[in-house]
C-alpha cells in the first residue's frame, strides 16, 4: 500500500467513522464555531478540537493543499514555550492528511537562524514524521503584494505559497509578548511576512491588522498548553512558563485571540489590534457574548 | 607503464589531499558533528605551529602532529610540497591553464623565501605573527573555506532559485536546497565584507605562474623553504644513470620547481618535490628516485649573510614600528572580537587568519567578518563582529570550538552565553522611542537572555504639537544581564546606523 491509497483509505473511514458519530449530527442545526478543549494530551486535544467543530471534513477537502502555520521562531527548545508545541501540530497534520490532504506545507520565517530554530522547537522532526513538508523560508518565496484596504500598509512582500494553498491552518502559541501585551494569531501571521519585518512595529496594531488583511486563515488553533507569562516573545527562563493544557481553536480569527487574551489575563477590549480587527469586519471580540464549546478530559 | 602508475599515484594523492582539505572546510559548519577535525591542516602545518608557537608564547601537544611533516623531508625531501600540499596541488591545476612554461626564468628569485621564512621567525621572536600572510595552509584555507564557498552558495543558490521561480521542479529544487542548508550552509547566503583582499591574495599566487611554474613554491613559500632547508639532509633522492643518460635536457626543461642543474645530474634537493615527472618523461629510461646516502651540498637557497642581515634589520625595525602603533588598535574602533578571545595582544599574536570562525559562524548567527584596517594594520583579516550583518547567536559557541590557535578559547555552551563580548549601547538620537516617542520594542523582543537584558519602562508622553498623551515603552539596558550578543543591533528597524549599538565596555577577554 502506498502513502497515497493509505490515505485515501484512511479518509474513507475517517469519514465513515465521522458519519456514524451521533454527536456531531446532534448538533447540525448552526456549526461551532469556537471551542475551548482542556486537559488532554496534545494529541488527544487536537483530535477533540476538530470533533466538536464539526470534523476536520468541515476544513479540509480532498486534495487540498493545506498550509500549517505554528510558530517555530526561536531557537528554544519546546518546554520554554516561545514556539507551538511540536505533538500538537503533528496531530494537527495527521488530521489534515485524515481528511484527504494532498500536501502540508510548514513554514515560518524565523528570528533566529532557522536551522537552530526548526530543529530545536522540534516541529520539523514532529510534523516531517506526520508527512508535512516543514521548508524552509527563503527571500525567493516573498512576492511583492496589494494590500487592498491596508490603511498603514498598501504593498509588503508576502511568503507566495500563502496564495497558493486551499486552506492555511493557523496554529499561534499563547505568549505574553510587551508590544501587543500578548502575542496570538494575528502576530503569527509575522511568520509569513518578508522585508524589514520590525517596521511593523510602528504603529504596530494598524500595520498587522493591514498584514492579516491578506492572509486569512480558514482555521486559528491556539496553543495554549504551556504559556510564556513574561519575557516574551523569545523567553527561555522556565520559570516564565505556566502550564494551562488549553486549547482553543475556532474560524473566527479576532474571537479566537480574545478569547485567548481572556484566559491569559487580558481584557480583549484594551487590545487595540482586536478593535481595530473586530471595526475592520474581521470577527467578532465580544467574548460575553460568544462563548466557545468546553470540553475537558478531567471532568 | 610503471612509470606512468606512480605518477598516477602521486596525482591521486594531491586529489585526495586536496579533497580531504576541503572536506575539513566542508566540516566546519552548524550543525557541527565533525569526524575529520577541521583544524587538521592548520595543526599539522610546522610553519603555522612553530611561528604561532614563538610569537604567542605557548605550547599545545595538538601541534606534535606537526612534527611529522617537519620531520618528512628527512626521509622523503619536500614531498610534502609535490604530493600532499593543496595550494600545492591548486596551482599545479591552474598551472596548466596559466603557467609559463620556460623553465629557467626568474630564477634569482629563489633565496627569497628563504628570507621570508627568516623574517617571520625573527619578527615571532619580537612576538609579531606574520607568518599568516605567506603560510600556504592558511591562505588556502580562507580562500576556500569563506571565498570559495560563498561563489558556490551564491552559484548553486542562484541556479537553484532562477529553477525555482520558473517554477520548473519547485518541490526538488526545495528539497535540495533544504538539503544543502542543513549540511553546508545557513538559509540565506553568506556576505562578507572585504571578500576583495583574500580574493587578490591567492589570485596573485595563481597568477604569478605567468612568470613560471609554481612560482610561489619555488620562491616565496617560507613553508616550502623550512621544508627545503631539512631535505638537503633526505636520502631518497633523484638519481641519474651516467650510462644511460644522453644530455638531452628534457627533464631539466620540464621540471615544474627548476631542480635540475646544468649537469643534469645534481639535483637541488632543496628544491626537488619529488614529483617524478623527469623519471616518466626521461627519453632514455635513465632517471631513478631511491635511498642513497645524502651527499649535503650548498643550495641556491641557502641564506646569504647578506639576506640574514636584511632579513633580521627587517625584524627589528618592522616590530619597533608594530611596538610603536598604538597599544591596541582596535580600540580605535568598535571592534568586538568573538566571546572567548585572548586579550588583544595574545589574540594577535596566535590569529592566523585561516578564517574558520569566520566561515563557521557565517552558518549560524553570522556576526563574524575579517577585518580590513579597523584594527589596524597588524589585525587585517582577523575576526570582528559586524553586527548590522548578523549577531551572536545565543546557542553558539562554534568560533571557539574551531580556532585552531586557540586564539579564541573554546567555551562551554553556558559559559559563553554568559560571556561579555561588550555591553549595548542606546543612541536616544536614533532610537525610535526616544526620538519620535513612538513604540518599537524589537531589540527587547529579541534579546535571547532569560531575564532579557533590554527592559520597558513606560512612561507617558504628550505630544507637544497636538496635546495627545500615549504611554510609550522606552528602552534601558541592564549593563549585568548584557553580554553583547548584537541582535538588538542587528534587528534593529533603522536604516543604516542602528539606534542601539554594542561597544566594548565590560567586554571579558581571557
Amino acid at each position: 500500500m502506498d502513502r497515497r491509497t493509505f490515505l485515501k483509505t484512511s479518509a474513507i473511514i475517517t469519514g465513515m467513522s465521522l458519519v456514524s458519530d451521533q454527536h456531531v449530527f446532534s448538533k447540525t442545526q448552526e456549526p461551532v464555531s469556537l471551542v475551548l478543549v482542556k486537559d488532554g494530551s496534545p494529541a488527544q486535544m487536537a483530535d477533540k478540537v476538530f470533533e466538536l467543530l464539526g470534523g476536520v471534513s468541515r476544513f479540509i477537502s480532498k486534495d487540498d493543499y493545506v498550509m500549517v502555520k505554528p510558530n517555530l521562531s526561536w531557537d528554544r527548545r519546546p518546554e520554554y514555550a516561545a514556539t507551538t508545541n511540536p505533538e500538537l501540530v503533528s496531530a494537527v497534520v495527521t488530521q489534515c492528511f485524515k481528511a484527504g490532504a494532498k500536501k502540508v506545507l510548514i513554514v515560518d520565517n524565523t528570528c533566529n537562524d532557522a536551522r537552530r530554530s526548526y530543529k530545536n522547537c522540534q516541529i520539523q522532526e514532529m510534523a516531517s514524521q506526520a508527512g508535512a513538508d516543514v521548508r524552509f523560508v527563503r527571500d525567493s518565496h516573498f512576492v511583492e503584494t496589494d494590500i487592498p484596504g491596508g490603511i498603514t500598509i498598501k504593498r509588503w512582500p508576502i511568503h507566495k505559497e500563502v496564495f497558493k494553498v486551499d486552506k492555511l491552518i493557523n496554529m499561534p502559541i499563547l505568549k505574553h509578548h510587551s508590544l501587543s501585551q500578548v502575542t496570538i494569531g494575528f502576530k503569527n501571521m509575522m511568520g509569513l511576512v518578508g522585508g524589514n519585518r520590525g517596521r511593523i512595529h510602528r504603529p504596530f496594531p494598524e500595520k498587522i491588522v493591514d498584514i492579516n488583511r491578506v492572509i486569512i486563515p480558514q482555521l486559528t488553533i491556539v496553543d495554549a498548553i504551556k504559556i510564556l507569562r513574561r519575557n516574551g516573545p523569545s523567553g527561555g527562563n522556565l520559570k516564565d512558563v505556566e502550564e494551562l493544557n488549553t486549547v482553543i481553536a475556532g474560524t473566527d480569527r479576532v474571537l479566537v485571540d480574545a478569547w485567548s487574551a481572556r484566559i491569559f489575563g487580558k481584557d480583549p477590549n484594551t487590545l487595540k489590534y482586536l478593535k481595530l480587527a473586530h471595526d475592520a469586519g474581521m470577527g467578532e471580540i465580544d467574548t460575553e457574548k460568544f462563548k466557545p464549546v468546553t470540553f475537558s478530559y478531567k471532568s | 607503464m610503471k612509470q606512468n602508475r606512480s605518477i598516477t599515484l602521486r596525482r591521486t594523492a594531491q586529489i585526495a589531499f586536496l579533497g580531504l582539505f576541503v572536506l575539513t572546510i566542508l566540516q566546519a559548519t552548524y550543525p557541527f558533528r565533525p569526524w575529520i577535525p577541521p583544524e587538521l591542516f592548520l595543526w599539522a602545518d610546522p610553519l603555522t605551529a612553530l611561528v604561532t608557537q614563538i610569537s604567542g608564547r605557548f605550547f599545545d601537544p595538538v601541534f606534535l602532529i606537526a612534527l611529522l611533516v617537519l620531520f618528512s623531508p628527512f626521509v622523503f625531501g619536500r614531498a610534502f610540497c609535490g604530493w600532499i600540499c593543496p595550494l600545492g596541488t591548486t596551482i599545479d591545476i591552474s598551472d596548466r591553464i596559466i603557467a609559463n612554461k620556460n623553465y629557467r626564468s626568474a630564477r634569482k628569485y629563489r633565496p627569497l623565501k628563504t628570507t621570508i621564512l627568516v623574517t617571520i621567525i625573527l619578527f615571532a621572536l619580537f612576538g609579531i605573527q606574520l607568518s599568516w600572510y605567506m603560510d600556504p595552509l592558511p591562505i588556502l584555507w580562507r580562500s576556500l573555506g569563506v571565498l570559495g564557498m560563498s561563489f558556490f552558495f551564491l552559484l548553486t543558490d542562484t541556479v537553484l532559485n532562477g529553477f525555482f521561480n520558473a517554477g520548473i521542479f519547485p518541490d526538488t529544487v526545495l528539497n535540495i536546497q533544504d538539503k544543502i542548508s542543513f549540511a553546508l550552509f545557513p538559509v540565506a547566503t553568506p556576505r562578507f565584507l572585504i571578500l576583495f583582499l583574500p580574493f587578490f591574495i591567492i589570485l596573485g599566487i595563481l597568477l604569478l605562474s605567468k612568470i613560471s611554474r609554481r612560482f610561489w613554491c619555488r620562491n616565496l613559500c617560507p613553508l616550502g623553504a623550512l621544508l627545503g632547508l631539512i631535505s638537503k639532509f633526505s636520502p631518497f633522492q633523484r638519481v641519474v644513470n651516467e650510462e644511460g643518460c644522453t644530455s638531452c635536457s628534457v627533464c631539466q626543461k620540464k621540471c615544474k620547481m627548476d631542480a635540475i642543474e646544468d649537469d643534469y645530474y645534481t639535483t637541488e634537493k632543496s628544491e626537488c618535490i619529488l614529483c617524478l615527472n623527469c623519471r616518466k618523461d626521461c627519453p632514455a629510461d635513465a632517471i631513478t628516485y631511491k635511498f642513497q646516502s645524502p651527499k649535503t651540498m650548498r643550495s641556491s637557497t641557502d641564506l646569504t649573510r647578506r639576506s640574514f642581515i636584511g632579513a633580521g634589520a627587517a625584524a627589528l625595525f618592522g616590530s619597533g614600528l608594530f611596538s610603536l602603533n598604538v597599544l591596541d588598535p582596535s580600540k580605535t574602533d568598535r571592534c568586538i572580537r568573538p566571546p572567548g578571545s585572548l586579550h588583544e595582544d595574545d589574540f594577535m599574536e596566535r590569529c592566523i587568519r585561516c578564517g574558520e570562525c569566520v566561515r563557521i559562524c557565517a552558518t549560524s548567527g553570522g556576526c563574524l567578518q575579517m577585518s580590513f584596517l579597523e584594527t589596524g594594520l597588524e589585525g587585517l583579516l582577523t575576526p570582528i563582529s559586524k553586527f548590522r550583518i548578523g549577531y551572536c547567536e545565543y546557542n553558539c559557541n562554534l568560533c571557539g570550538q574551531i580556532c585552531p590557535t586557540k586564539a579564541i578559547q573554546p567555551l562551554e555552551l553556558e559559559e559563553k552565553q554568559k560571556l561579555k563580548v561588550g555591553i549595548a549601547l542606546f543612541l536616544k538620537d536614533r532610537c525610535i522611542p526616544f526620538k519620535l516617542h513612538e513604540n518599537c520594542i524589537v531589540c527587547e523582543e529579541h534579546c535571547p537572555l532569560p531575564e532579557k537584558a533590554i527592559k520597558l519602562e513606560e512612561k507617558e508622553f504628550t505630544d507637544p504639537e497636538t496635546g495627545e498623551i500615549r504611554m510609550i515603552s522606552y528602552p534601558y539596558i541592564d549593563p549585568d544581564l548584557c553580554t553583547g550578543c548584537g541582535i538588538c543591533e542587528n534587528r534593529c528597524p533603522l536604516e543604516g546606523e542602528a539606534g542601539i549599538i554594542v561597544t566594548r565596555e565590560g567586554e571579558e577577554r581571557f
